[in-house]
């Protein structure tokens, strides 16, 4: 627990993105449909669709409530503000705006926030602080709510889970560093924006397999069981990229990447040392990676194993196609 | 020595991560080889622009002069940061979302010009993989475009000077992020103008004190900057088809931005002189203290 020199505002401040509206270039400013807008996800979803080519500018409308003892007359904070701050680690991208009451009791707050297409790459990440006077000292973050959004520029649908980038290439006749893995059925790539999968269609059946969407009984157990242990590879090898690349402060400690990769370990790590927090897990890893710790990192992989199969479900869809192989062989001897 | 490539196209593009790996091999990390630039062309994908700020020819000049004026000067590779930086990014004209492609950077340094990051980068006998392909704070092209992206003042690129100039501000002061907050990073380079902090580790012990202080304090509040309008930009942008080359003499002016209020920085000034007074310096006490044995001696 982090200790502060200063009260720290507890209790719930609530906020949201309640609508989002685009410019286009000497148009004038256009609702986004509530559908591109999820509470439940929390994340806005901008990315081109046929509705929208091609936008310059966005409009984030955001409402927040503070809870009473903020704004009471005896709390030990003067010149409450609410602070929404938008940032992008891959441009360096940050816009801080401040709501403004709408109520005289000061509680119920909304403000606008404006981004630039030009300034974001896919996803940036907005938080919303609380900030006050205390004790004379200006600008002091009281509170920092848990809950944070993501503005998505890319993708179309509002969803936190990103969907792998899989796309079906020849390995023979594609790109010369794909045509040495010509007799390999897929290959996973963790160096571009998201982590992708490439199906090589040049692997006899593979790709009526992978693509198709019927079949018998034991294709489809088979496409399943294909799918998720790609899905398992998939985070064995980004876990392992993540892990590999991370930046070091001056005394040794790793730091969490920005982006995938350091949304992979913080989705993995409770299943490789479920007993520490993530920081301690983090520092248990790299320490074993470089030979610095006791654990080695040989007796690591089981556990990172695990912990990819638990994350692309592979336990389930293994039992489940087992079940079914059961009532498929049963059905032939009948 | 690595030598410029012997195959230079008419244009830029891109040169994916997964694509440049296969191009950084020993013999050019060690500086001994040149690269392959027919093979690299065959595989880069072209940028998604088509306007003259994509021309090669441009960039490749500004580079070669860049090492020609540290050699004229008889100055260390190092000292050619603060002299490209600001003209570097004063020719490409990028937005942050194009900045953003490590493909850019990647065919910048391995297509373009391997000469210029060996020698640069090179140290007892090796660059560091991550010279050509690497984090923005790292690779050699991305650091420099960064630095002045985030360091610039408006279309004033002289604090960019003060920053590249400093190479603890760019190993140190560049990877974090309080400095995308305007005023912070302008107010940092003011405290290295006036000379308050020069020395590594000086830098450090006032970008971990800044850096811890972000925590607790908002800099956004206490000194605020003026809203983001992108107009200015896309027009400086779009007058790279008419721009002459970037003066190699004069500093080029940037995207005609609203300057950093002057409110904010000296806000920020006198409140970071306040933390580094107080942050432990590593070898500040311990200079006090020889001093002391020096005055009993």
């Amino acid at each position: 627990m982090k200790v502060y020199p200063y009260r720290r505002l507890t209790g719930n401040v609530s906020w949201r993105v309640d609508s989002a509206q685009l410019k286009t270039e000497g148009e004038p400013w256009e609702d986004v449909e509530s559908k591109y807008v999820s509470t439940v996800e929390r994340v806005v979803a901008l990315g081109p669709n046929d509705d929208r080519p091609d936008w310059t500018q966005a409009r984030l409308r955001l409402s927040a409530n503070l809870p009473a003892k903020a704004v009471d007359g005896g709390s030990p904070w003067q010149d409450v503000k609410v602070v929404a701050v938008l940032t992008e680690r891959a441009t360096n991208t940050r816009t801080a705006v401040e709501l403004s009451p709408i109520a005289t009791d000061g509680r119920e707050l909304t403000g606008e926030l404006y981004l630039h297409r030009c300034d974001l790459l896919d996803r940036a990440t907005l938080a919303v602080h609380v900030v006050a006077t205390v004790g004379g000292v200006r600008g002091r973050v009281i509170a920092t709510t848990d809950a944070e959004w993501f503005v998505d520029v890319i993708e179309t649908a509002p969803s936190l889970a990103r969907e792998l980038d899989v796309k079906l290439v020849g390995f023979e006749s594609g790109a010369s560093r794909l045509r040495r893995f010509k007799d390999s059925p897929w290959v996973v790539d963790t160096t571009g924006r998201i982590p992708a999968v490439r199906v090589n269609t040049d692997f006899d059946g593979l790709e009526g397999l992978m693509g198709g969407e019927g079949g018998n009984g034991a294709e489809k157990t088979v496409r399943e069981l294909l799918l998720t242990q790609m899905c398992s590879e998939v985070w064995t090898a980004v876990f392992h990229s993540a892990v590999g690349d991370l930046e070091i402060e001056e005394d040794g400690t790793p730091l969490f990447p920005h982006g995938w990769q350091g949304e992979v370990l913080r989705a993995m790590l409770p299943d490789i040392h479920p007993d520490r927090d993530p920081e301690d897990a983090l520092r248990e890893i790299h320490a074993a990676r470089t030979g610095t710790s006791a654990t080695g990192w040989g007796e690591l992989q089981p556990r990172i194993h695990f912990a990819a199969s638990k994350r692309a479900g592979v336990p389930r869809t293994l039992s489940t196609t087992i079940r079914d192989l059961e009532r498929l062989t049963q059905g032939d001897d009948a | 020595m690595t030598d410029r490539p012997s195959y230079l196209p008419e244009h830029l593009g891109l040169l994916p991560n997964a694509e440049a790996a296969e191009f950084l091999t020993e013999g050019l990390l060690a500086g001994r080889e040149d690269t392959p630039s027919l093979k690299l062309n065959r595989v880069t994908e072209p940028l998604p622009y088509t306007d003259r700020r994509g021309e090669l020819r441009p960039v490749r000049d500004l580079v070669e002069d860049a090492m020609a004026y540290c050699r004229a000067g008889g100055l260390k590779a190092t000292q050619a940061d603060a002299w490209l930086a600001p003209r570097l990014h004063a020719a490409l004209r990028l937005t942050r979302r194009e900045a953003a492609d490590p493909g850019f950077w990647n065919y910048l340094a391995l297509g373009v010009a391997p000469d210029y990051v060996v020698w640069r980068h090179l140290s007892d006998a090796k660059v560091a993989a991550d010279r050509f392909r690497g984090q923005y704070h790292k690779q050699a092209f991305a650091r420099l475009w960064w630095a002045a992206e985030l360091f610039r003042d408006g279309s004033d690129y002289s604090p960019v000077v003060t920053a590249c100039a400093n190479q603890d501000i760019m190993n140190t002061a560049l990877r974090m992020s309080v400095i995308n907050h305007r005023p912070t990073a302008q107010a940092i380079v003011r405290l290295v103008a006036k000379g308050v902090i020069t020395t590594g580790r000086e830098v450090n012990a006032l970008m971990g004190a800044v850096n811890a202080s972000a925590a607790t304090l908002m800099y956004d509040v206490i000194a605020p900057d003026v809203e983001r309008e992108s107009r200015p930009l896309l027009d400086w942008i779009a007058e790279a088809e008419h721009a002459r080359q970037v003066s190699r003499q004069e500093l080029p002016a940037g995207p005609d931005e609203e300057p950093t209020p002057e409110l904010s920085v000296s806000a920020l000034v006198d409140y970071f002189s306040d933390l580094f007074a107080d942050a432990p310096v590593r070898g500040r006490d311990l200079d006090l203290g020889l001093e002391a044995v020096e005055e009993t001696d």
